[in-house]
């Protein structure tokens, strides 16, 4: 059964033969807070889809507090500038949101694309960011949009701060500013190798800032930015502002599927896709707010 | 707190105690259902052991192959990944309920049986039932939607073909059935 906790074999273990675990239904974020604290072995479960994975690999829960009759965490809004997305709002949820399409079209798109239709209806943006897995998409999603994300101890952490900060409190909501926001998509063609967010900004200056993401299934993703010096997304050069962004990339990029070389040809290619896409989708309401 | 077994508490309180084990009490098929459970059953184990679903079947056990989708509130969930105090209150169906009570197939069964939508057949209750949980969605999708929710599934005989066609046969006579003829 601990196979793949000590690497002694290759069969991994069933969640059907996991020990019975001390079980938390609390129904109120001061409830999660207080059973965190008084019972440190507790681990956060909301869809579960992911903690039955970890279980898989070897995680063996002896306390679960699960979040599904928790209110408050599900809720969308859109107000004064701020999306704010409670961390039980599902994948289905999120990429069939109204709030969100209207919000960042292009952020209900790319959720409508990850996952399949079980884990769609299951999965939560909570659960895919605390995961803290190369592999899930909202990091990179949420990364290049500079989402801010409310931790039940008190704390607003980046989405990139997730790889360096391990706590175990509760995520609470995500927020991700909309007023300055020019235009957001998502490539994820060349998927599981890379895949590559872009969000356009217009700054104090009103000139444009890019900041995009690259990830794969294999390593952490990268965030890189560039200032274009320009009004509108028609008039930023894709190649040259594609160019400026893949050459961030660290120099240790390569992985399995490909050479460093290779990686960042592939970020160039879908960066430039993706800022041309920008050009076409904003041409028409480069004046409008973002509201 | 919801749980009978554990203290309410706020914060700051007293450690509240979890429960090891469990009352649910849910809807199988339409039938009213209250069990005492381990806090770590999975729904796939209560169903297949406990209220003899073997129509239900475990395969990867991670929610990746779909072979033992059921739907929990008209949503297809993987029953394998799903703890079971997950579906307290809940509606849950499994491919047994399908049939009607004389033994008439749903008109996802005859379609699937109709256009060669099984192979081995392993995986065919799973298909069944995400095809169930897409036709109370959409009636009528399109092949690029039946695509969409098919490849959560997998088909280890590679007969996606005729799994669409299935899927679309089923919308056909679903709808048929319903009074409205195409």
């Amino acid at each position: 059964m601990r196979a793949t906790v000590d690497g002694s074999g290759i069969v991994a273990q069933s969640q059907s033969a996991l020990a019975p675990f001390r079980l938390y239904r609390p129904e109120s974020v001061a409830e999660v807070k207080a059973v965190l604290a008084a019972d440190p072995e507790a681990v956060i479960g909301a869809g579960c889809s992911d903690l039955v994975a970890r279980i898989r690999e070897g995680c063996a829960p002896r306390a679960l507090v699960s979040l599904r009759t928790v209110a408050g965490l599900a809720a969308i809004t859109h107000d004064a500038g701020v999306l704010r997305l409670g961390s039980m709002v599902t994948h289905h949820e999120g990429a069939t949101s109204p709030i969100v399409a209207a919000a960042i079209p292009g952020l209900a798109a790319a959720w409508s694309r990850i996952a399949t239709v079980r884990i769609r209806y299951t999965g939560t943006v909570g659960g895919n960011l605390m995961a803290r897995r190369y592999r899930y998409e909202m990091p990179l999603l949420l990364g290049a949009l500079d989402a801010r994300l409310s931790i039940s101890d008190g704390r607003t952490l980046g989405t990139g701060e997730l790889w360096t900060d391990d706590t175990t409190a509760l995520l609470t909501d995500i927020a991700v500013s909309t007023a300055d926001l020019v235009w957001f998509g998502y490539e994820r063609s060349m998927r599981p190798t890379t895949t590559v967010a872009v969000a356009i900004r217009r700054g104090e200056d009103a000139t444009l800032s890019v900041h995009a993401t690259a990830g794969s299934e294999y390593r952490r993703g990268i965030s890189m930015r560039a200032d274009t010096q320009v009004g509108t997304a028609a008039d930023i050069d894709p190649a040259r502002t594609a160019s400026v962004l893949a050459a961030q990339l660290p120099a240790d990029i390569a992985d399995y599927t490909g050479s460093a070389e290779y990686r960042r040809h592939l970020v160039g290619v879908l960066a430039r896709r993706l800022l041309c896409a920008a050009a076409v989708a904003t041409h028409h309401r480069e004046d409008e707010p973002h509201e | 707190m919801s749980d009978p077994d554990t203290e309410t508490s706020v914060a700051g309180a007293p450690a509240p105690r979890g429960a090891l084990d469990i009352s649910i009490e849910f809807s199988l098929n339409g039938e009213k259902q209250n069990c005492r459970i381990d806090s770590n059953a999975v729904l796939l184990d209560v169903l297949r052991e406990n209220l003899g679903c073997r129509g239900v079947r475990g395969s990867c056990e991670r929610g990746v192959c779909g072979a033992c989708t059921v739907l929990v509130d008209d949503v297809p969930v993987a029953s394998c990944s799903t703890f079971a105090f997950a579906v307290d209150g809940a509606s849950v169906e499994t491919v047994e309920g399908l049939a009607a009570a004389d033994g008439t197939l749903s008109p996802q069964q005859r379609a699937f049986a109709e256009c060669g939508g099984y192979q081995c057949g392993f995986c065919t209750s799973g298909m069944l039932m995400l095809t169930t949980g897409l036709l109370r969605r959409e009636p009528r999708p399109d092949r690029g939607t039946i695509r969409d929710w098919i490849s959560s599934n997998t088909c280890r005989c590679t007969g996606y073909e005729m799994i669409m066609e299935s899927v679309e046969r089923a919308a056909e006579l679903t709808a048929a059935q319903d009074g409205d003829r195409v």
